[in-house]
């Protein structure tokens, strides 16, 4: 008997159904299937009897860091069914691919994706020729809808089309080279019986020629974890909603609970499951969807099959028929199932209950036998080793070594959300100058079940807890993004993961909200500059963090409009740290100050920006560039408006305190035109005024005092000046009656 | 004399500026009428999958693919156009819905020229029949003074009626559909006996198109919206995809203007680029913008891409550069909307910049060409 190979598609219930009733058929003695060959002896921990869905999840580590790999199974998986169909047949079992950590795995976190499928040229044009969307859609159309009848040839030509069209990666090569071996030395061991080969298809037609060549026969050895590299593999229950959420390249069959459904009840039994699901979820939301909707949405889909040749409805025809029905506005961004990728934002309330009623809610289950995956030893080796496994309490000062590392390890277990381990007080944000904490552990009942749920994030507590924060980081706001800037820095994780910076990049190229955005940038620049206690200074994230958070304030405050209104001191403070981060780390991060300048320069001649905003532009620009350039004298006279002068100064004094105060003609000219200002005027603008002032410290304060009694050639401390008995609101009211009383004795001629 | 040559140019259809899909398709509609064999619905003179061929494109036919976009799109639209609701075309401005409902109609009833262009001042006269009034007077009221419009013609003919930008037409005036659309059936009160009663043949259907940015202008009854099955036309997804299209759009143009240059790759992915940032809010890298207010449409950028072409050939004898984009992107961007110079101009000095490639620079050195 010969070999039999069966090209699959990872979670395609066609497939599976094929799998099972070769195996069945045929009774192999050897069923060789495409997974972690280092998982060979731990076969058995596979069959326990978990309920689905779980994963095998390797984690591991090499000089560039931690990685993750997935290698998820479902009911309908064809792998999972080569499993317990083998099993049940009495056929030896083997994995045949390359370990998740081996190079050609780099950067895969599923090891079930099937990019070379929907990527391929032939893909698209198979699509134009059968006038469908996608890949996917092409996928149901062929295999999974169509009759049982020849899918296996289906399969194979369908595949060696693709193979033959596209180009096969060194990985792919090296990989395929592997699994060759194994099906070799299996066909040898085998005799005169049968066995069967379940891969994907695409490494199917380079299986079949490696066989037909010939070669060595004996078994292939597992490689072992290469010098330095650590790691390992556990299951971990999974659930399809992470198994729909890979994107891109990662990604493999979308809607888990269609397809689940597919399998156990066929196409006419899912797409009628898919519609009551739908409809269901849309009712218990209070959306109507009435009698005559169903019946039309069930008229489209079964009209669209019959124009795209279905028997039965596939997974796009119920959808279409569904969103004809019941979508009954325009929608702002394509159907997700048109053009596949994650749900983004935007899309119509009908639209979001469809895809989670395709996607399903069902979580895995491990049997209690299942061995526990590493993290839960290493977080108990690294709390007896810094003596922090019996209840206590604790105070830490951070300036000692050996208790910044305990507070590094607390800090590590609280991101894990691991209960038990509370900080009563500490640092809180990158400005405030503390050096203790104060910590409370307890022993709580839920912590091994949160550790083991944590494992899934990494093997080691620094891995894990790092995982963590990068999820954080992911569509965080950009207040969430800087708290998990600082507790990385708290829990001593230099380095946060390539995807959660190129987050980070996208977090801060979105911020909405000016206010926010320099708060952030604020705690970040005084991490980067000064952090040693935290060995933040000169961070590289800190720094990507800067330069993206710098460009989007000059973005954002380019676009504020609407004149005269009171200043916000959130932005002009957005804008100072913007200066700060200019200033600091200009050079260092290769900020471009030119372009700042620009934008300022812009911002201050434009009459429809706010005037703090404007002010604090100006200010900007006086304190990144030559005064020679700029003729402060000429743009204050310009912004001397009464309504808006109080604000206007506001945002300048924030920004260039300094240099307004060693610029003696700039004093000078506001004690002129403040002197020259009528009475009315002055009251006008006197609450800003004072606001404006405020930037300026008692001492400074004093100094111009003092400048302006010279002015008037009167010397002396500007001290009392500052001093007055009276509040100057008091004052100012007062200054208000004597002015109505002029008016009023004016008025009846009482006054001249 | 003049009237006469007149009369002659008009009735030579190479002649006309524009001819309808009907006649432009002449010879794929006949070659795929020949091959049809699916069935057809009642009243239509192709059967499903061949209208979705004649939209989407039939290499082996030899039928070229007119629309670009899902095909998943055109089935669905098919599929209500065969049911009992109309069809109701929906998107941005120039995402080529009027031409999408032309090629509908053009495949379902094999004539496009039942339309009916909404505006402020649509009547019911002009949707449903007006009469002829010397005959109206000498006569009285008979199906011989009554003058039909499209959708009197379509229901009695059994055709598709195209109702353009439906939302510009006050509300009670859209609401002349519900009968037509619900019972299948016209009254025409002023005639008495059958005449009074036209009922829709087989084959009639509406195809509307709504402008989302004339969301709000006047919005539809829910009762006429539960009639209609929305289909929302986006822009181009793929960004090579509307390269393309815009590249032989516009080379197209520029040979039309007698420019024997082709417009340079770089300086059409650069614009190409820029109007999918400025329509999305988006950049590549992710960045949120402030969208414009006009629209940044594929057809808009095929004609700044003309405009950059023309620009450069008749100014300096060569194909355009970034130069040029800057200039004729006022125009067609900003319109006399001073608020979107502003966000244009913030887009060129910050938004630009970060970019690799030699066009890129040449475009952020250029931002000072806008005017203002």
């Amino acid at each position: 008997m010969g070999v039999t190979f069966i090209g699959v598609r990872h979670h395609s219930p066609a497939c599976a159904r094929l799998v099972a009733s070769t195996i069945d058929r045929v009774r192999p003695a050897y069923v060789l299937i495409e997974g972690p060959a280092d998982l060979n002896d731990r076969i058995g921990e596979l069959l326990l009897g978990h309920e689905l869905p779980i994963a095998v999840f390797t984690s591991f580590h090499d000089e560039e860091g931690g990685h993750e790999s997935w290698t998820p199974l479902c009911d309908y998986s064809p792998e999972w069914v080569a499993l317990n169909h083998g099993r049940d047949a009495g056929a030896e079992l083997r994995f045949i691919d390359l370990p998740a950590w081996h190079p050609t795995f780099a950067g895969r976190s599923n090891r079930y994706a099937d990019a070379e499928l929907r990527h391929a040229d032939v893909i698209d044009r198979l699509c134009r020729g059968f006038k469908l969307d996608n890949a996917d859609a092409l996928w149901d159309h062929l295999m999974e809808i169509g009759p049982d009848d020849g899918l296996a040839e289906r399969l194979a030509a369908y595949f060696d089309l693709v193979r033959a069209t596209a180009e096969a990666g060194e990985p792919d090569t090296a990989r395929e080279a592997y699994m060759a071996r194994w099906v070799r030395a299996a066909h040898a061991a085998a005799g005169d019986l049968p066995v069967v080969v379940v891969t994907g298809g695409f490494h199917r037609p380079a299986l079949v020629a490696a066989l037909a060549a010939g070669g060595d026969t004996s078994w292939p050895e597992v490689p072992g974890l290469p010098e330095g590299v650590r790691g390992g593999s556990f299951l971990a229950p999974y659930s399809f909603r992470r198994l729909d959420a890979f994107d891109g390249y990662q990604s493999g069959m979308p809607s888990p609970a269609y397809y689940q459904q597919l399998w156990e009840s066929g196409p006419e039994g899912a797409a009628r499951h898919l519609e009551e699901a739908v409809v269901s979820r849309l009712r218990e939301r209070k959306q109507p969807v009435s009698t005559a909707d169903l019946i039309a949405a069930r008229a489209t889909a079964d009209g669209l099959a019959a124009t795209r040749g279905h028997i039965h409805p596939s997974r796009a025809d119920v959808l279409d028929g569904l969103a004809s029905a019941l979508i009954d506005e325009a929608l702002d961004v394509p159907l997700p199932w048109s053009s596949r990728g994650t749900l983004r934002a935007s899309n119509h309330p009908v639209v979001v209950e469809m895809v989670a009623a395709l996607s399903g809610s069902r979580v895995g289950r491990l049997h209690p036998d299942t061995p526990a995956p590493p993290l839960v030893h290493d977080l108990d080796a690294e709390l007896v080793r810094a003596g922090l496994d019996e209840p206590a309490e604790l105070s830490l000062d951070l300036t000692l070594d050996d208790d910044r590392e305990r507070s590094r390890i607390l800090h590590r277990v609280r991101i894990l959300g691991v209960p038990g381990f509370d900080r009563t007080s500490g640092p809180g944000t990158g400005l405030d100058p503390m050096m203790t904490e104060r910590w409370t552990l307890r022993s709580e009942p839920g912590r091994l079940t949160a550790v083991i749920e944590a494992g899934a994030y990494g093997a080691t507590l620094a891995d894990a807890s790092a995982a963590i924060l990068g999820e954080r980081s992911a569509g965080a706001s950009i207040d969430t993004l800087s708290r998990v800037l600082f507790d990385a820095a708290l829990a001593g994780i230099h380095q946060v993961s390539e995807q959660a910076l190129s987050d980070v990049d996208a977090t801060v190229a979105m911020a909405p909200e000016l206010g926010t955005l320099g708060r952030a940038l604020a705690v970040v620049v005084t991490m980067w500059r000064h952090d040693h206690i935290f060995g933040t200074a000169r961070n590289a994230t800190l720094g990507r963090v800067i330069g993206a958070a710098v460009r989007r304030i000059l973005w954002l405050a380019e676009g504020v409009r609407g004149g005269a209104v009171p200043a916000d001191l959130g932005r002009i403070a957005a804008i100072a740290a913007c200066r700060d981060a200019l200033r600091h780390a200009g050079t260092a991060l290769g900020l471009d100050v030119t372009d700042a300048l620009e934008v300022t320069e812009r911002i201050t001649s434009d009459t429809t920006a706010p005037p703090d905003i404007r002010g604090a532009a100006f200010g900007l620009r006086w304190a990144l560039s030559s005064r020679r350039a700029l003729d402060p004298v000429r743009v204050t006279r310009g912004a001397f408006m009464v309504r808006t002068l109080g604000d206007w100064l506001a945002g300048l004094f924030a920004l260039a305190r300094e240099e307004v105060l060693h610029a003696e003609e700039i004093i000078g000219l506001l004690d002129e035109m403040l002197s020259a200002m009528p009475v009315e005027d002055f009251l006008v603008a006197l609450p800003a005024l004072r606001q404006a002032f405020a930037f300026f410290p008692p001492r400074e304060r004093e100094a111009i005092a003092e400048r302006l009694l010279r002015r008037r050639g009167i010397l002396g401390t500007g001290r009392s000046l500052l001093r007055a008995v009276t509040d100057p609101a008091v004052v100012a009211a007062g200054m208000h009656l004597d002015e109505q009383v002029d008016t009023l004795l004016q008025r009846e001629g009482l006054l001249s | 004399m003049n009237a006469h040559a007149a009369v002659e140019v008009a009735a030579s259809a190479t002649e006309v500026q524009r001819p309808p899909a009907e006649l432009r398709y002449a010879d794929e509609l006949a070659r795929l009428r020949a091959t049809d064999t699916g069935a057809r619905p009642p009243g239509w003179v192709l059967s499903v999958q061949a209208a979705r061929s004649f939209v989407v494109g039939d290499d082996a036919l030899g039928v070229t693919r007119k629309f670009v976009g899902d095909p998943s799109l055109i089935d669905r639209a098919l599929i209500s156009l065969a049911t009992s609701r109309g069809l109701m075309l929906v998107g941005e401005p120039g995402t080529a819905k009027s031409l999408l409902s032309e090629l509908l109609a053009t495949a379902v009833s094999g004539d496009s020229t039942l339309t009916i262009q909404g505006g402020a001042a649509t009547t019911e006269d002009q949707i449903r029949y007006s009469w002829n009034y010397a005959l109206l007077v000498a006569d009285g009221p008979s199906t011989r003074s009554l003058v039909p419009a499209p959708l009197l013609r379509g229901m009695a003919d059994g055709r598709t009626v195209r109702f353009e930008e439906i939302t510009r037409c006050p509300i009670e005036v859209q609401d002349c559909l519900l009968s037509p659309l619900s019972d299948r059936v016209l009254a025409i009160p002023e005639l008495s006996g059958p005449d009074a009663t036209v009922f829709a043949r087989d084959g009639f259907n509406i195809i509307a198109t709504a402008n989302t940015h004339d969301r709000g202008v006047n919005d539809m009854s829910s009762a006429l919206k539960r009639r209609f099955n929305f289909e929302t036309v986006f822009p181009i997804a793929d960004f090579a995809t509307e390269l393309a299209l815009v590249a032989d759009e516009a080379a197209k143009l520029l040979r039309r203007s007698g420019v024997t240059t082709e417009p340079r790759r770089d300086i059409l992915e650069v614009l190409v680029t820029t109007f999918r940032e400025l329509r999305s809010g988006e950049t590549v890298r992710g960045d949120s913008m402030e969208r414009l207010s006009s629209a940044m449409s594929t057809a808009e950028a095929v004609s700044v891409a003309h405009a950059v072409g023309l620009r450069g050939w008749f100014l300096r004898g060569e194909p355009g550069n970034a130069e040029d984009v800057v200039a004729c992107l006022a125009g067609a961007a900003a319109k006399d909307n001073p608020d979107d110079l502003a966000k244009l101009r913030r887009y060129l000095s910050q938004q630009v910049a970060w970019r690799a490639g030699e066009q890129w620079t040449a475009l952020h050195q250029a931002r000072h060409m806008l005017p203002g």
